[in-house]
């Protein structure tokens, strides 16, 4: 998991947060001093249209 | 020669978060349990070192804000954390160095403290735990 700093009292905001051993990031993700930084989705493929209008 | 040290702008942090300004007096106190080996023949008791039991009591204005002190240990009541004391804000160094205590644990946290006419003050400990003690 990928975590951010929202907090000046744990560094610079938008920073990459990595914790020490140790640290409790349960406390601080309930306490609002990181969040998640959300990954970003792999992009699906184009859709083709397979559908053949031939006739049988 | 004797000397004192006046400690005006130590640096405090809990599980990572700078609470220095939240803080106002600190005691950490390294201590290796003793445990008796005094045996028959043996005229005054000795001991030898047991398990190591450190402490650190912190003395914390109670700020319900964003980012401080009930945020920052509302969640570590009954868990472990890391801590961190250091005298000053300069550099870490031989005549500036970082104590740490890994893994202590916060058994009570005083959500209130509350008298008329005086901020609210709390003081918490934490115990156990790994110290060690870093010069750079």
């Amino acid at each position: 998991m990928i975590y951010t700093i929202a907090s000046t009292k744990l560094g610079i905001i938008g920073d990459p947060f990595i914790a020490d051993d140790g640290i409790n990031v349960a406390a601080l993700l309930s306490g609002g001093f990181i969040v998640e930084q959300s990954t970003p989705k792999p992009k699906k493929p184009a859709k083709t249209n397979t559908e053949t209008n031939e006739e049988i | 020669m004797a000397t004192s040290t006046y400690l005006s702008n130590p640096v405090v942090t809990v599980n990572a978060v700078d609470l220095t300004d939240q803080c106002s007096a600190s005691t950490l106190t390294r201590v290796i349990e003793a445990l008796e080996s005094t045996s028959f023949g043996k005229t005054a008791r000795v001991y030898v070192g047991g398990l190591e039991n450190s402490t650190l009591t912190l003395t914390m204005y109670n700020s319900f804000a964003a980012s401080e002190t009930f945020a920052t240990l509302s969640g570590l009541v009954g868990t472990s954390t890391t801590v961190t004391i250091k005298p000053t804000s300069a550099a870490t160094s031989a005549t500036n160095p970082i104590s740490t205590l890994t893994g202590c644990y916060l058994e009570t946290l005083p959500i209130v403290n509350a008298a008329l006419g005086a901020l609210d003050t709390i003081d918490i400990t934490f115990t156990g735990g790994v110290y060690s003690v870093a010069t750079s």
